[in-house]
């Protein structure tokens, strides 16, 4: 009994910390007074009414919606068919490959964003958002090959075989029987590389200007300037948004979709 | 296109293999395997796992190709033919039903892929879920049917667009004995109602006798027979084939005339099968006995029925139910081992551990194989 007791209390312990970051800005955000402070000074939800009625807040939300967008609909074929084609087929320099798909693991971000930005600056792109949305791509996707390739591992060989005992080509059986049957795997690395993208801070900071500014460097910028509690409530909507992403991740998929993963 | 067109037809047969051989890495999986299966029978591949049986299979569903050899279906070379465009059905050891998919548009699958005119679909699948028995169960998806429901889909689902052949890749391993059998008879009734031509593949002895029209032993990558389920009990050709249709007795010893074998000085009389080569008097051979073959009397007497008999002691007597199994050591052969099977258990004297008895048989039960070369031995 006190072995579980003790289990329990590391359990909890560990949550709090966990929580403990989004936990205070919750309450920072819901205070009554000027100044970003925990625990809150009264209670209020005058700072949600001050983000809602920014108009710079709300375009910087509307460019990181669209930059995730972007990353997200570049990922999802490009993991997909990466991951289907890692575990399916036999072909030379495989493990290489493989490698360097995860590659961007281990580069430092701030090597990828300034490699990034050199390469966007000579190609002239820097000034849209929609780069930002490649960038973020790039960097992440990993995420994407990692949470399809759980689905193609946990798929059986035989479907496929049997598909083609029943007459369908190899087109038609990657259609119709190995898509649907990653489609989770798929479905989850795509809210992830939009939450990714969503929250991405560092390579954004690099290749953004004042009229591309994301959500984060947006966060990022006015907090040099006077930090005020409206950033904590700006950061509360971010913390449930990922959260409701997760959440719908869950409903959809299920979770234990990221620890079967090889 | 009519079957009346082709005189010669009816002769052709639905599968033709000559000299197929397969191999992976080092281990050669397929040894130059020749047979053919004539139109609408049933065979079964009959072997442990490693023989080579599935891979057998996997050449004629075209998901591999042979290294060398010939393979035709009802006529037709198929080296060059992809497995979509085969007339082959199968249904898979894991059963390899689409999980996203009900279990009609399973079954509607392959007539979807093969261009089947969309109106007919439904009718037809209708009456495949009831040819399995699964009236009303369509619309349930592989994860809310029992293990012998999803059987009947894959079974279904191979069948429903007409496949000149029906492949069987031990789909009834998983299922529990009584599912077993009544799945087994429920493969033959089916089997009969369409009269399609199918290879079963299966290490169960029971399986392939109760199944098949024809048989095929295989181990080691190497067909030993192939035969009539009834020859290969009675004539089994090589002793690996008796060994593996359940016979429990091999004594060792020296061929000799008769035909006989001697053992630690004892000629017994015997016979040679049917299709084995007979062993050479005075080379190493092997006699095989079947456990229910052999006859328990008082010791120093003949068993009834017996033409040879030997000394033995009871070292175990199982009660097995509706048989007992006697395990019985040989004093007078160099202590070489014996099961007896009494299957009239109460009819005869029971003989406890210790008993001293004489084992018997008749010359015809007791099979001799030449042992010269080792490679039929059992481990």
């Amino acid at each position: 009994m006190r072995g579980a007791a003790f289990h329990w209390g590391v359990a909890a312990l560990v949550a709090l910390f966990l929580a403990a970051p989004s936990l205070v800005v919750l309450g920072a955000s819901l205070t009554a007074g000027n100044i970003v402070q925990f625990p809150p000074d009264g209670l209020s939800l005058r700072w949600y009414e001050r983000v809602l009625a920014a108009r710079d807040l709300r375009a910087a939300f509307g460019r990181s919606l669209w930059v995730a967008t972007v990353c997200t609909l570049l990922a999802v074929p490009a993991g997909t068919l990466a991951a289907v084609a890692m575990a399916r087929w036999r072909f030379r320099h495989a493990a290489a490959i493989q490698l360097y798909l995860l590659l961007p693991f281990t580069v430092p971000l701030i090597g990828s964003g300034i490699g990034l930005m050199l390469l966007f600056g000579e190609l002239r792109l820097l000034g849209s958002v929609w780069p930002v949305g490649v960038a973020c791509c790039v960097i992440n996707l990993p995420f994407m090959t990692w949470a399809v390739a759980a689905s193609v591992n946990g798929l059986d060989p035989e479907l496929e075989r049997a598909a083609a005992n029943c007459g369908a080509g190899p087109v038609q059986c990657f259609l119709l029987v190995v898509l649907p049957a990653v489609a989770p795997g798929i479905v989850a690395g795509a809210l992830l590389m939009f939450i990714l993208a969503l929250n991405e801070f560092l390579v954004s900071l690099l290749l953004v200007d004042a009229r591309t500014v994301t959500l984060p460097v947006q966060i990022y910028n006015s907090i040099r300037s006077i930090i005020t509690p409206d950033l904590a409530a700006v950061s509360t909507v971010y913390v449930l948004v990922a959260a409701a992403a997760i959440l719908l991740l869950d409903r959809l998929v299920g979770l234990d979709i990221f620890l079967k993963a090889k | 296109m009519p079957a009346a067109a082709h005189p010669a037809a009816a002769d052709i047969p639905a599968v033709e293999a000559r000299g197929l051989a397969r191999r992976y890495g080092d281990a050669q999986a397929l040894r130059a395997a020749s047979f053919t299966v004539a139109k609408g029978r049933f065979l079964t591949v009959l072997g442990p796992s490693g023989s080579g049986k599935s891979t057998l299979l996997r050449l004629i569903a075209g998901f591999e190709r042979a290294d060398a050899g010939d393979l035709r279906l009802f006529g037709r070379p198929v080296e060059a033919v992809p497995p979509h465009r085969r007339s082959v059905g199968m249904v898979f050891q894991r059963l390899a039903l689409f999980p996203h998919m009900t279990a009609a548009d399973n079954v509607a699958f392959p007539l979807r892929m093969r261009r089947w005119d969309a109106r007919d679909i439904p009718a037809r699948v209708e009456r495949f879920l009831a040819l399995v028995r699964l009236e009303g169960l369509g619309r349930r998806r592989p994860d809310e049917l029992s293990g012998g429901q999803q059987q009947r889909v894959a079974i279904a689902r191979a069948l429903v667009f007409e496949p000149q052949l029906l492949l069987l890749d031990e789909p009834l391993a998983s299922l529990d004995a009584k599912l077993r059998e009544e799945m087994q008879l429920e493969f033959r009734r089916i089997q009969r109602e369409l009269g399609v031509t199918t290879i079963n593949v299966t290490h169960d002895q029971r399986e392939a006798l109760v199944m098949s029209d024809q048989v095929i032993v295989m181990e080691g990558g190497r067909i030993l027979q192939d035969a009539a389920p009834e020859t290969l009990w009675r004539e089994p050709a090589h002793p690996f084939v008796a060994g593996f249709l359940g016979v429990g007795t091999f004594l060792e010893g020296v061929a000799a005339d008769g035909p006989a074998l001697d053992v630690a000085g004892r000629r017994l009389p015997g016979r040679t099968t049917a299709g084995a080569p007979a062993p050479r008097p005075g080379h190493p051979a092997q006699g095989a006995l079947r456990a229910e073959r052999v006859t328990l009397g008082p010791a120093g007497t003949l068993p009834p029925g017996s033409d040879a008999a030997v000394e033995a002691v009871v070292e175990d007597a199982i009660f097995e139910g509706d048989r007992i199994l006697y395990e019985l050591r040989l004093p007078g052969l160099g202590g070489a081992r014996l099961r007896a099977i009494d299957a009239d258990p109460g009819a005869r004297a029971r003989h406890a551990p210790g008993d001293r008895v004489a084992a018997g048989w008749a010359r015809g039960d007791f099979l001799l194989f030449d042992a010269s070369d080792r490679t039929g031995r059992l481990p």
